[in-house]
């Protein structure tokens, strides 16, 4: 290993292989400093990583050694009606889930920024950030109970004249998809409120201004001004949320555990079940595999599909 | 900006005071759709934590008669105490799990964080997009190999067996937020640092840990509060002696002192006090965990 020491012992060192020395002696500084995250990260992040990918083309008990078995396992999954049905129901939490979840929040965000007084909506935020603490878990076996007979939900059916629909929202088939989905009405996410917000608040003065002096309407300015600008915001959190909804495996492991009668398997549900109550690693993780490979293609579909728009809406104007 | 209508115009710039009270009056009432909407969606959205800490004053009973009212059932604060009971020694071992790996992230992260920001070496790129990929992995692709892998290192129900991954699991994130918030503190005080000598290693704790001192402990928010709450990847590696309160509440076990009828209330009085730690956490960082948040940092 050379040295920088060394290096200016010799008068007659050429210039550059000194200074290349010295670089040399700045590198491995650098690494050394970054050698425990990357010890880390190569024990818990990419090893099983790369087991993963590995092991969705075996098959595996977890206790002997995996057995090559190349796309067996894939071949299997698009014959198994459970598997198909689990993407079926998470396409159905996605297409419902997302938009409610951005919705509500985005509601929120603006009807806190149109306020117009600084103290109120501090406070606003402050009292929507709270549901940020209450660990998840928490707030879904809370939920739990909300669905149980004679439950929160069921008392306030009675008090508007819907008794008659009261059920036991988990247990029955027609309703557990749909119960898990509507979990955590009215759906307000406190991160997305605050990222929207802060962008909206980003806003430049003389834009919101302008339209003022225009005459615009609320609705248009909603529409024409707020959301463009917020553009950047909108796709983070849509990123964000295509990605945490496909990782959701809380909530059905909790609640329905795929039932009542495969109604609620989700493609990180099937996954679990398969690895930890049949012993079928190589199975799981070819599943996890075919998530984890539809869940990025969409996110960054989503991110690119979301960009050229903005893209174009530049060129015109 | 041309648009200004005449009568935009005339508006003169003195009002009296009648006509700003009915300015602030119109404003007010123009306002009046929004606060009821946003109070109707809060008190929603807090529901669940008010139903919470009210039926664990409850009993059984009480609960069933109306779900919504505040009933106490005596003695006072009789399930608190019960649920106190059943999940002290769960609070003690998360806390400690908890408070080493989010030591942990933080310490690594502003290690490396200040290694990309600051230094130039060979590879750092290269280095710095193998640590921002992992952002990409999702954590159930990662489940099933780092459960096996855990279990061959023999640390099954030991603490280390979720520290370790945690620490693990939060680098990237904390690198990528920590990096662009050393990029911001301006150069002159390296400079300044550099000029009398000082090491890189004191430069971090000297200058960058100081400064950064805000969005280190937004990270560090966020890591306690996922990892407080985690509930799969314990009650893989943790047998029930071991139990986190996630766990204790997931999987609970109904003490033999607690009828069937109130045993609802004891569940809910221990949702309570596991929700507490993190209420009062965010309650005492409130300034900085939403002042980071509005900064308008996160975009694509």
């Amino acid at each position: 290993m050379v040295r920088e020491g060394v290096a200016g012992r010799d008068v007659s060192t050429p210039r550059s292989s000194r200074v290349t020395q010295r670089k040399i002696a700045r590198t491995l500084k650098a690494w050394a400093f970054l050698l425990p995250t990357f010890i880390f990260i190569g024990f818990f992040c990419y090893w099983p990583a790369a087991r993963a990918l590995e092991g969705a083309f075996t098959t595996w008990d977890g206790v002997s050694a995996p057995i090559w078995t190349g796309l067996k396992n894939f071949e299997q999954l698009f014959h198994d009606s459970l598997f198909l049905g689990a993407f079926e129901h998470l396409f159905w939490w996605t297409v419902i889930g997302i938009p409610a979840g951005m919705g509500a929040s985005l509601l929120v965000a603006l009807l806190i920024y149109r306020l117009g007084n600084p103290r109120a909506e501090y406070w606003f935020r402050v009292a929507f950030s709270l549901t940020l603490c209450l660990p998840g878990i928490v707030g879904i076996l809370t939920w739990q109970n909300f669905y149980e007979i004679g439950g929160v939900l069921d008392v306030i059916l009675k008090d508007v004249g819907l008794g008659s629909f009261a059920t036991a929202w988990l247990a029955n088939p027609h309703t557990a998809l749909g119960a898990l989905i509507f979990l955590g009405f009215p759906w307000v996410g406190a991160f997305a409120m605050l990222v929207f917000y802060a962008g909206l608040q980003a806003i430049p003065h003389e834009i919101l201004d302008a339209a003022k002096v225009d005459g615009v309407s609320s609705w248009r300015r909603v529409f024409h001004i707020e959301l463009p600008l917020i553009r950047g915001q909108l796709k983070v959190i849509l990123v964000l949320s295509i990605i945490g909804i496909s990782q959701n495996l809380l909530v059905p492991l909790l609640l329905t555990q795929g039932g009542p009668n495969n109604t609620t398997w989700t493609p990180v549900l099937y996954m679990y079940e398969n690895a930890f109550e049949y012993a079928q690693m190589g199975y799981a993780l070819a599943i996890a595999f075919i998530l984890f490979v539809l869940s990025l293609a969409f996110a960054l579909l989503t991110m690119r599909f979301l960009r050229s728009d903005n893209e174009r809406r530049k060129r015109v104007a | 900006m041309t648009a200004i209508s005449p009568r935009e115009l005339q508006v003169p710039r003195t009002r009296t005071e009648g006509q700003v009270v009915e300015r602030r009056n119109r404003h007010l009432a123009v306002r009046v759709p929004h606060y009821f909407a946003l109070v109707v969606i809060g008190i929603l959205s807090l529901f669940p934590i008010y139903f919470m800490a009210v039926t664990g004053l409850k009993n059984g009973v009480q609960l069933q008669e109306n779900p919504f009212n505040i009933a106490i059932a005596h003695p006072f604060g009789t399930f608190y105490v019960l649920a106190w009971n059943y999940l002290k020694g769960d609070l003690l071992r998360t806390t400690l799990i908890v408070v080493s790996s989010v030591a942990g992230i933080v310490a690594l992260g502003m290690l490396s964080a200040y290694t990309f920001a600051r230094m130039e070496f060979f590879g750092s790129t290269f280095l710095f997009y193998a640590i921002f990929g992992l952002l990409l992995i999702p954590s159930f692709l990662t489940l099933i190999p780092l459960f096996l892998e855990v279990k061959g290192m023999g640390l099954l129900d030991n603490p280390l067996a979720l520290i370790l991954p945690y620490i693990a699991g939060g680098q990237a994130f904390a690198i990528f937020v920590f990096r662009s918030s050393i990029q911001g503190i301006p150069e002159e005080l390296f400079e300044a640092a550099r000029v009398d000598g000082a090491s890189h290693l004191r430069m971090l704790t000297r200058i960058a840990a100081p400064l950064c001192r805000p969005i280190m402990i937004a990270v560090a928010l966020l890591n306690i509060t996922a990892f407080w709450g985690d509930y799969v990847f314990p009650s893989l590696v943790l047998g029930v002696p071991q139990s986190t309160v996630a766990m204790a509440i997931g999987n609970f076990l109904q003490p033999a002192a607690v009828p069937d009828v109130n045993l609802v209330n004891m569940q809910f009085a221990a949702y309570t006090i596991v929700s507490i730690p993190m209420i009062v956490l965010f309650l005492i960082f409130l300034k900085y965990f939403i002042s980071g948040m509005s900064s308008g940092a996160v975009k694509l």
